[in-house]
């Protein structure tokens, strides 16, 4: 029989506000221990905890970038449990009335993946277990956190990746978040059932927890697809429970018993009063949205002439892709500066982060400078790119290192001069030629090109020394 | 109704220590507790909102940091601490 993966996501996001969701701690990552803590986020008793403005805006811009609908009227709630990452023994979340719900994610093959929700609420403690004992670091504890929940809409490991990809690609545009897996400012919970190709009902599904690596998640559901087909094949059943994904040997294993959702005795949280926004605040919050990643691609492809690849690999990250867009700014061809990104730019740009922040020395107006005199004719092609070299690495114009008589090109009797030239100092090389050797003719051109310093047509000047040499 | 097992649950989950002989006893204030605040359905009328009965809303705070505590003072509290941490020991 034929299974089909079914898989939804519960994916938390650090917002990237400058204080904690309900006190004044900064939120700032990699401190010393239990330094950025107050009597509110380590939960003395008898402190009132008040919320954080821009938590409640980041939260609502993350609901209107993915088609959410924005409750005028929220609130928050406590979700109890004991375990020392919590020092309250509860934590403030959202339950049934969460700021925001059904929205949609659309992937590039069109399928649409529901979002059932997105709330706020805190992030818990670090734990660290050593010989046993758990040492507790309340730092992260009260970070404010929104959590996305789709609906169980995955159908395959890469509609899964590239789900998780737009998502942190369009919170990292909108600024709500830095969205960065291995520092834990995104985590996927990923549940995983199968079912026979064909049917609409759902298998019993088991939740793999506190994923922060895309290549993990993948794995990790490949793994946990498996092992339910397998189960199920051999007359099995799929058990519903919390698995954790062990990466070193690429299996999943349960974690222990976790209490079920009415253990949590979600109430009210009496603290705090109620989340009221209006329409207008909403249109206002709208407004700050910029242009979607997905969006520039469309416009990208359609209006500016790029291929699908490489207006994703530009408007994947927002800085770059406004470099891009103020370099083409009134270029005939704006590939041709997508081209000098994606070529000599990103190939000094190691990492993703180097990507994400793209310091460049360039600035757009100066690459824009450089497309244009290479449309007027100006400078050649190889000019060009060693001439950007030069800018990149001093972040100075082209005309630092372009003169005038350089754009001014050869004329055609100088172009003809250094082509005979060509031909009488390189004996050899001809000779090659003659012999029926075609790429000899390239040294040759070589020549021409290092002589005129760049500014020979190269094409041409192939031409002249063939008639040279064969005449 | 609140049976036995509950009160040992809900004991159990507010890490609290019931002794065997005092679980009947406190099963049965359980229940009266219940009760008592089983009169809250006495007063729904329908379309009446209790869940914000202050009509509140909008105490934010703006996001402008101010400085932590000191981690000791922060530490002073807890029963055990190690390195800069709260310790939880390993239970036996
Ligand atoms: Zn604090």
């Amino acid at each position: 029989m034929q299974y089909e993966m079914v898989a939804g996501f519960e994916t938390h996001v650090e917002l990237a506000t400058n204080t904690k969701i309900f006190c004044s701690c900064t939120t700032q990552f990699g401190a010393d221990s239990n330094t950025h803590c107050c009597p509110i986020c380590i939960g003395l008793p008898g402190v009132l905890p008040k919320l954080n403005r821009q938590a409640v805006r980041y939260a609502i811009m993350a609901g209107l970038a993915t088609n959410c609908h924005i409750a005028n009227i929220s609130k928050m709630d406590r979700k109890n449990y004991c375990y020392p990452d919590l020092p309250k023994a509860y934590q403030i979340s959202q339950y049934d009335k969460p700021l925001c719900e059904n929205g949609y994610i659309q992937l590039s093959n069109g399928r649409k993946i529901r979002l059932n929700r997105i709330h706020i609420e805190e992030d818990a403690g670090k734990l660290i277990h050593k010989r046993g004992d758990t040492y507790v670091d309340y730092n992260r504890g009260g970070v404010p956190l929104i959590e996305i929940v789709s609906e169980p809409d995955i159908r395959s490991v890469e509609e899964a990746k590239e789900y998780v990809e737009k998502l942190q690609q369009i919170m990292r545009y909108i600024g709500v978040s830095d969205c960065r897996m291995q520092e834990g400012s995104m985590r996927c919970d990923v549940n995983v059932s199968v079912r026979p190709v064909g049917s609409t009902e759902l298998g019993t599904r088991t939740e793999i927890k506190n994923m922060n690596s895309i290549t993990f998640i993948g794995r990790a559901m490949e793994y946990e697809f498996a092992r339910q087909v397998d189960l199920i094949e051999s007359g099995g059943e799929v058990e519903q429970q919390t698995l954790r994904y062990n990466d070193a040997e690429n299996t999943t294993s349960p974690m222990r018993g976790k209490e079920d959702a009415n253990d949590y005795r979600y109430f009210r949280d009496p603290d705090l009063v109620t989340i009221s926004v209006t329409d207008e605040e909403i249109e206002e919050l709208k407004a700050k949205i910029p242009e979607l990643p997905f969006e520039k691609v469309e416009r990208y492809v359609n209006e500016l002439g790029l291929s699908e690849k490489d207006a994703a690999n530009i408007a994947k990250y927002r800085n770059i892709a406004e470099f891009f867009e103020a370099a083409s700014e009134g270029v005939k061809n704006p590939k041709s500066v997508s081209n000098f990104i994606i070529g000599q730019i990103f190939r000094r740009l190691e990492t993703e982060e180097d990507k994400e922040n793209f310091d460049i020395k360039t600035t757009p107006e100066q690459l824009c400078e450089l497309v244009k005199l290479i449309e007027a004719g100006k400078i050649k092609n190889n000019l060009a790119k060693s001439t950007l070299e030069k800018m990149l690495d001093t972040g100075k114009p082209v005309t630092e290192f372009v003169s005038e008589s350089d754009m001014a090109g050869l004329d055609e009797n100088a172009l003809a001069e250094l082509c005979k030239k060509a031909v009488e100092s390189n004996p050899k090389a001809v000779e090659d030629f003659k012999k029926g050797k075609q790429k000899a003719v390239k040294s040759l051109v070589g020549f021409v090109m290092k002589e005129s310093r760049g500014k020979a047509d190269a094409a041409a000047a192939e031409k002249i020394i063939i008639e040279i040499i064969g005449g | 109704m609140v049976t036995r097992e509950d009160v040992i649950n809900i004991a159990r989950l507010s890490k609290l220590y019931i002794a065997e002989e005092d679980l009947d006893e406190m099963t049965k204030a359980m229940a009266d507790i219940v009760k008592f605040a089983d009169t809250i359905n006495n007063a729904s009328e329908d379309g009446v909102e209790f869940d914000n009965i202050n009509n509140l809303s909008n105490a934010f705070r703006e996001d402008e940091v101010v400085p932590s505590y000191d981690r000791d003072e922060i530490l002073s509290n807890a029963n055990d601490t190690d390195e800069g941490h709260f310790l939880v020991r390993k239970r036996v």
